[in-house]
């Protein structure tokens, strides 16, 4: 199928293979592989992207949907070579570890704050529960969000205790 | 490129009805497509044609009125149940179920009427929609028709529907507006996870029911109990309804007992 | 005390740094092995097998041959090629038998991914199905199906394993210490208990991936998303006899990996369909699902403990029995056997030991490495155990404990002495139990319980861990200046997310006196060009990579300083430096910065004189011996980490459904490199603990079939899964042959999360809890006295 979508700013006028998701398209199409695969089951959330300015798993909606939309993935986050606010807060709170939940966990922030700009700590889990990550134990991920949102006070910050 | 189907997204009802008709089987529908996607991945389902009715004009309408009561399009995303201030005044029953389905950006797809359509016995919107004495309406070339929700379960992921048919739209009476409610569900961690069982309780003008998921081929509905029914005749009712079955999730007896528990405490939740 | 400000200029360990690799993660930059492409790529696609035992009759792949877009096609039958760690047990593709569910038996390498998924179906395969062997404990039975009746026939590394020809056992590690009978003779009380784990996955967010490309002359090119890349490079060319320097392996970024990235698992398949498609690199990503069966788990274990304790509440004698299941091969479980073996008392003192462990071949998915190494299980029996023990003998399960601790004096189970460096469990211990208010519950927490109707409990363990690696293990650091005066540090332990690439600009940094912005850590790791390491395995990269890079770092220095002294006209001895120049103590005026003495100096003539300042380091463990094969006997220990953990759980007394409220966990590691990656590497494995204690499980059906290949079913925790608090303390008993004293950390907050969490429930509801993972159907059958669930499903529903 002949398809034109939006992705990141630019139009792209392409023939869409009509199986494939728009994960794969957004991968090996478009070659945008920052958006990462972890189970193509809409279980984990690693290929989190906006669609039309909500967040999608992007390997359960057909590329084919996508005509006529638009699409922003995590190649957009740092405008011109600087980091967001939240990647930023994702850097300072050690919130990455593999790297490979990271593009989708900052797509379901940036989700968050946009309906809910001081998340509390139970919303914040709510709004990355579908995003898996088995390296951080999401603690750290948690204290960015709450960083990012002006919420850290000496009581949220977490920090290493010494015996 | 071969494709393993064919892709369509008609954009009124009769484009979408002769697509229907045309292939038969072999066509399936795409809404949420987060239960047919996985079907697709894993070889479940083997479709030629994929039919998108997103683009369908009007079929993500949410609308609410005093005679009619609620009316979910086949679009209507979960999420925007969720988030409805109609619902969650008028039913929040069914924004507590919406917001037990997986995880925030799958409800951003899934529809509700996918959910119901999907025949899951485990359907979170189930319970809810069957204790608020839900209605599916049916459409397809040959003419429309309407089946109380308690009725359009035939077994698992069957349904009445014919092939050339789709549920357009998914009404909640407004008799059942302001019920008490509230479902509970049995899951394997906190986070996004299958019911192992749901129940939902509704009480409204002395007339109480019971929706219970996972517990038998298809979703339950008990009804003809009333506020003056000891705690013990309801739990009775549901334990005679159920069928449930042991898997890799959770065991019969489990399910049996957690069901009981479940009953006895949303019951005193609501009364 | 804690971490508030995060720093990249800081110049001592100890400090915040920020992660040197968090820019390219956040912003989609960081190239994975999934990532990667290259010009005439074709795609890989795996025929699995879908029983768990049988022999395989034909396989006719014409219809997949004939496909247009397939360059090629293979069988077990064309490849004899043997793989294995430890005992060669395995065929690259499954030969005449199917050892279990999701076992390779061919493949396919096509011009894309959707071709080769046709060309797959293709394939027809007729099996001649076979009842299989599924539990371990009847795989040792002498009636049992054999799954390798060729083990006596295998090679094996001959220090370390023992198999037994001609039954399911490739291998059996004893353990002997002081005198069994005498220990149990002076016991007041001897509790027997039987405890279990079933197998789980890793489940790293990026599944196995690899890309091999073998050119003619034999010119094979390997990327891949694995731990270890010499290893790997080094048991490929073991199975193709092909010499070391024909081989390169490229590691790019790695997307966790937790143990099932060592070793060796896809590239011998992708080498040979490449090799048969002429050359073109083959590329092969597993699906998820394919992760759980053709990919390897963590092994079962049954483990039988039986102690012997002294009116004082003193343990006399512990006999120690475990049955590691291996699955269908011997892979990783074999060391995990042998590891477990010599730790399998805990950090106690125990006088009189008595261990057999055995590996147990099975009709399963086999098991590897998992973070822990065996720890993680065997410390659910074992702690468990220590909790059963103590309401036995009357005793505060924390009081039992400390009473039975290993201290300075005490031996091990290998007889390696302790002292006051090798680390403090007690610290650890009453660490945790304080963060948790152990042994009382507070005022709020006697608020919430009478509110809510749950229950509150309070549950402790302990832990320890060695890295379990060759008595020799060795690596290298390479530093090397660039000529405007920074580095770039080369080592070949991978960065799989655990913050290696950080702490070790950090300990450069800091070795330099430098800022850590100077110093960059090579990301992608090269056997062509990165010195040498065995593997990123074992929590021993820190101690040994980081002695690495403080030599390499003194001998760039000593470089440098040489080459100074000569344009200073002065002694080394009275030169000292800073960031930027080497300068003469008494006269800082006069000096030379390191830019200039960079890549050789230049004298205002044109004269040229030293040369590229690059240093090197190595390392190698000091004094370690291999064991005695019959009594176990020797030091095996590079260091031990101890840590302990303190849980609050709350619990649904009728129907079994709980939540922790907290974890507090202490760990002893010497020192504190970088508080914020360390954190966040404790944390993390915490949770990962948390999930294996709560959730997670392979699930069967009684023919073998893995029921639960997905994260439909197969759940691990997520961000609401959370505790309500969770605090990680750290302990810093210098490790005095430790970098900057440090030893390392990565496995150990993972193991004996279990116990802490099972005897929290325990104490809040009197559940006696002995097989893992604590579902709340567990909890509810435990506290209802039923029957426990039948966690194999031997009523096999219709698939």
């Amino acid at each position: 199928m002949w398809m034109s979508v939006e992705v990141n700013g630019h139009i792209y006028e392409r023939e869409v293979t009509e199986h494939w998701t728009l994960l794969r398209f957004l991968r090996e199409d478009l070659e945008l592989t920052g958006t990462k695969d972890g189970c193509s089951a809409g279980e984990c959330g690693a290929c989190t992207v906006m669609l039309n300015g909500e967040a999608v798993n992007a390997c359960m909606v057909l590329a084919a949907e996508a005509d006529g939309a638009t699409v922003e993935t995590i190649e957009a986050e740092a405008a011109k070579g600087e980091l967001s606010e939240i990647q930023a807060a994702f850097a300072r709170n050690y919130a990455v570890q593999c790297g490979y939940c990271t593009a989708g966990m900052v797509m379901s922030v940036r989700e968050l704050l946009r309906h809910n700009p001081k998340p509390t700590v139970a919303e914040i889990k709510e709004g990355i529960e579908g995003n898996l990550c088995r390296c951080t134990g999401y603690q750290q991920i948690i204290e960015a969000v709450l960083d990012v949102s002006g919420q850290i006070t000496n009581e949220t910050r977490g920090g290493l205790k010494y015996v | 490129m071969n494709d393993l189907f064919k892709y369509r997204a008609p954009t009124s009802r009769a484009e979408l009805f002769s697509l229907l008709a045309a292939h038969g089987e072999g066509a399936r529908i795409l809404a949420g497509g987060t239960d047919l996607l996985v079907d697709i991945r894993s070889g479940l389902v083997r479709p030629e044609l994929v039919i998108n009715l997103k683009k369908v004009e009007d079929f993500s309408e949410l609308t609410w009125s005093q005679s009619e009561g609620l009316i979910i399009g086949p679009a209507t995303t979960v999420n925007d149940v969720l988030h409805d201030a109609k619902v969650r005044d008028c039913y929040p029953l069914l924004a507590d179920c919406a917001l037990t389905i997986a995880s925030h950006q799958l409800r951003n797809r899934a529809t509700v009427i996918g959910n119901i359509a999907h025949a899951s016995p485990g359907a979170d919107m189930a319970p809810g929609l069957l204790c608020l004495g839900a209605r599916v309406q049916i459409a397809s070339q040959r003419g429309r028709r309407e089946v109380p929700l308690k009725d359009f379960f035939t077994g698992v992921k069957r349904t009445v529907l014919s092939h050339d048919e789709i549920v357009e739209a998914i009404t909640v009476p407004p008799g059942t507006a302001g019920s008490r409610g509230s479902y509970r569900k049995l899951k394997r961690i906190d986070g996004h996870d299958l019911a192992l069982v749901g129940v939902a309780v509704t009480s409204k003008d002395g007339a109480v029911r019971v929706g219970i998921g996972s517990a038998a081929p298809t979703p339950l509905l008990i009804e003809g109990l009333t506020d003056a029914d000891p705690a013990d005749a309801v739990v009775a009712a549901a334990r005679e309804a159920i069928r449930p079955i042991s898997d890799l999730r959770c065991s019969k007896e489990y399910r049996e007992y957690m069901i009981e528990v479940f009953v006895r405490r949303l019951l005193e939740e609501v009364r | 005390m804690s971490d508030t400000t995060v720093s990249s200029v800081a110049t001592r360990v100890g400090d915040n740094v920020q992660r040197v690799d968090d820019t390219a993660k956040l912003t989609g930059g960081a190239m994975y092995a999934s990532d990667l492409v290259f010009a005439g790529m074709l795609h890989a696609q795996v025929k699995k097998s879908p029983h768990a035992r049988a022999k395989i009759v034909a396989i006719n792949t014409s219809k997949a041959e004939n496909l247009p877009g397939v360059h090629a096609v293979l069988t077990g039958k064309e490849l004899d090629y043997r793989i294995g760690l430890y005992v060669a047990d395995k065929d690259i593709l499954a030969k005449d038998a199917v050892r279990h569910f999701g076992e390779a038996v061919a493949a396919v390498a096509a011009e894309s991914l959707d071709i080769a998924s046709r060309a797959v179906d293709l394939i027809d395969v007729e099996y001649e199905v076979l009842p299989p062997v599924l539990s371990q404990m009847d795989a040792l039975d002498e009636s049992s199906p054999l799954v390798h009746p060729d083990l006596g026939s295998y090679d094996y590394v001959k220090a370390s394993f023992s198999p037994q020809p001609g039954t399911n056992i490739p291998n059996i590690t004893k353990i002997r210490k002081g005198d069994i009978d005498a220990g149990f003779a002076e016991a007041k009380w001897i509790v027997k208990r039987e405890y279990t784990n079933p197998s789980v996955q890793h489940v790293p967010l990026e599944t196995h991936v690899a890309i091999v490309e073998w050119k003619a002359g034999d010119e094979v090119t390997i990327w891949s998303s694995a731990q270890s890349p010499f290893t790997l490079r080094d048991l490929f060319c073991r199975a193709f006899k092909l010499p070391h320097n024909k081989v390169r392996v490229v590691i790019p970024h790695v997307g966790g990996a937790f143990g099932g990235k060592a070793g060796i698992h896809l590239e011998p398949l992708l080498a040979c369909l490449s090799r048969k498609a002429g050359g073109r690199p083959v590329k092969f990503q597993a699906t998820r699902e394919e992760e759980f069966s053709l990919l390897p788990c963590r092994s079962a274990l049954t483990y039988r403990i039986k102690t012997g304790v002294d009116a004082d509440g003193r343990i006399t004698a512990q006999k120690l029995l475990m049955y590691w299941d291996s699955g269908a091969y011997a892979d990783y479980a074999v060391n995990v056997t042998r590891a477990s073996a010599y730790s399998a008392g805990g950090p106690y003192d125990i006088p009189n030991a008595w261990v057999d462990a055995y590996t147990i071949y099975t009709n399963k998915p086999w098991g590897t490495a998992y973070r822990g190494f065996g720890h993680v299980e065997f410390f659910w029996g074992l702690e468990r155990h220590m909790e059963l023990v103590a309401q036995v003998i009357g005793m505060d399960p924390l009081e039992f404990r400390k009473k039975n601790l290993l201290k300075p004096g005490s031996t091990t189970l290998t007889g390696e002495k302790i002292n006051e460096h090798t680390g403090d469990p007690l610290k650890c211990l009453e660490a945790a139990a304080k963060a948790i208010n152990y042994g009382r519950l507070t005022p709020e927490e006697e608020e919430r319980q009478a509110r809510t109707g749950r229950r509150i409990g309070k549950g402790i363990a302990t832990l320890h861990k060695a890295p379990a690696m060759p008595s020799f293990t060795t690596t290298a650091a390479v530093i090397k200046m660039n000529s405007d005066g920074s580095v770039v540090v080369n080592i070949a332990l991978t960065e799989i997310g655990q913050g290696t690439a950080t702490v070790v600009a950090q300990m450069a940094a800091d070795r330099l006196r430098f800022p850590v912005s100077l110093v960059k850590v090579a990301v992608e790791r090269d056997t062509d060009k990165d010195p040498f390491d065995w593997q990123t395995v074992a929590s021993k990269g820190l101690l040994l990579t980081g002695n690495a890079v403080i030599a390499a770092c003194d001998d760039l220095l000593r470089q440098a300083y040489s080459d100074a002294a000569q344009v200073l006209r002065a002694q080394t001895a009275d030169l000292d430096h800073d960031a930027e120049r080497i300068f003469i103590k008494q006269r800082p005026e006069e000096s030379v910065t390191f830019a200039a003495l960079s890549i050789g100096y230049v004298y205002p003539n044109g004269n040229g004189i030293g040369g590229p300042l690059i240093g090197l380091g190595r390392y190698t463990a000091q004094g370690l011996t291999s064991l005695d094969k019959e009594t176990g006997q020797g030091l095996p220990a590079l260091d031990w980490t101890y840590g302990a953990h303190g849980v609050i759980a709350e619990v649904d007394p009728e129907t079994g459904e709980y939540k922790v409220i907290k974890i507090a966990s202490a760990f002893d590691v010497g020192k504190v490199i970088n508080p914020g990656t360390m954190r966040g590497q404790c944390i993390g494995g915490m949770i990962q603990g948390l999930g294996t204690a709560q959730c997670e499980s392979y699930i069967y059906d009684g023919h073998g079939h893995l029921l639960n290949p997905s994260l439909t079913d197969n759940k691990i925790l997520t961000s609401k899964d959370l505790p309500e608090e969770i605090e990680c303390i750290a302990v810093e008993t210098p490790q005095l042959d430790g970098p900057f004293g440090a030893r390392g950390v990565g496995e150990h907050p993972m193991i004996s999360v279990a116990p802490a969490l099972a005897n929290a429930i325990h104490d809040a509801t009197g559940a006696e809890l002995t097989h893992m993972p604590v579902r709340f159907e567990d909890v509810w059958r435990a506290i209802h006295n039923e029957q426990p669930i039948d966690t194999w499903v031997t009523k096999a529903p219709a698939v």
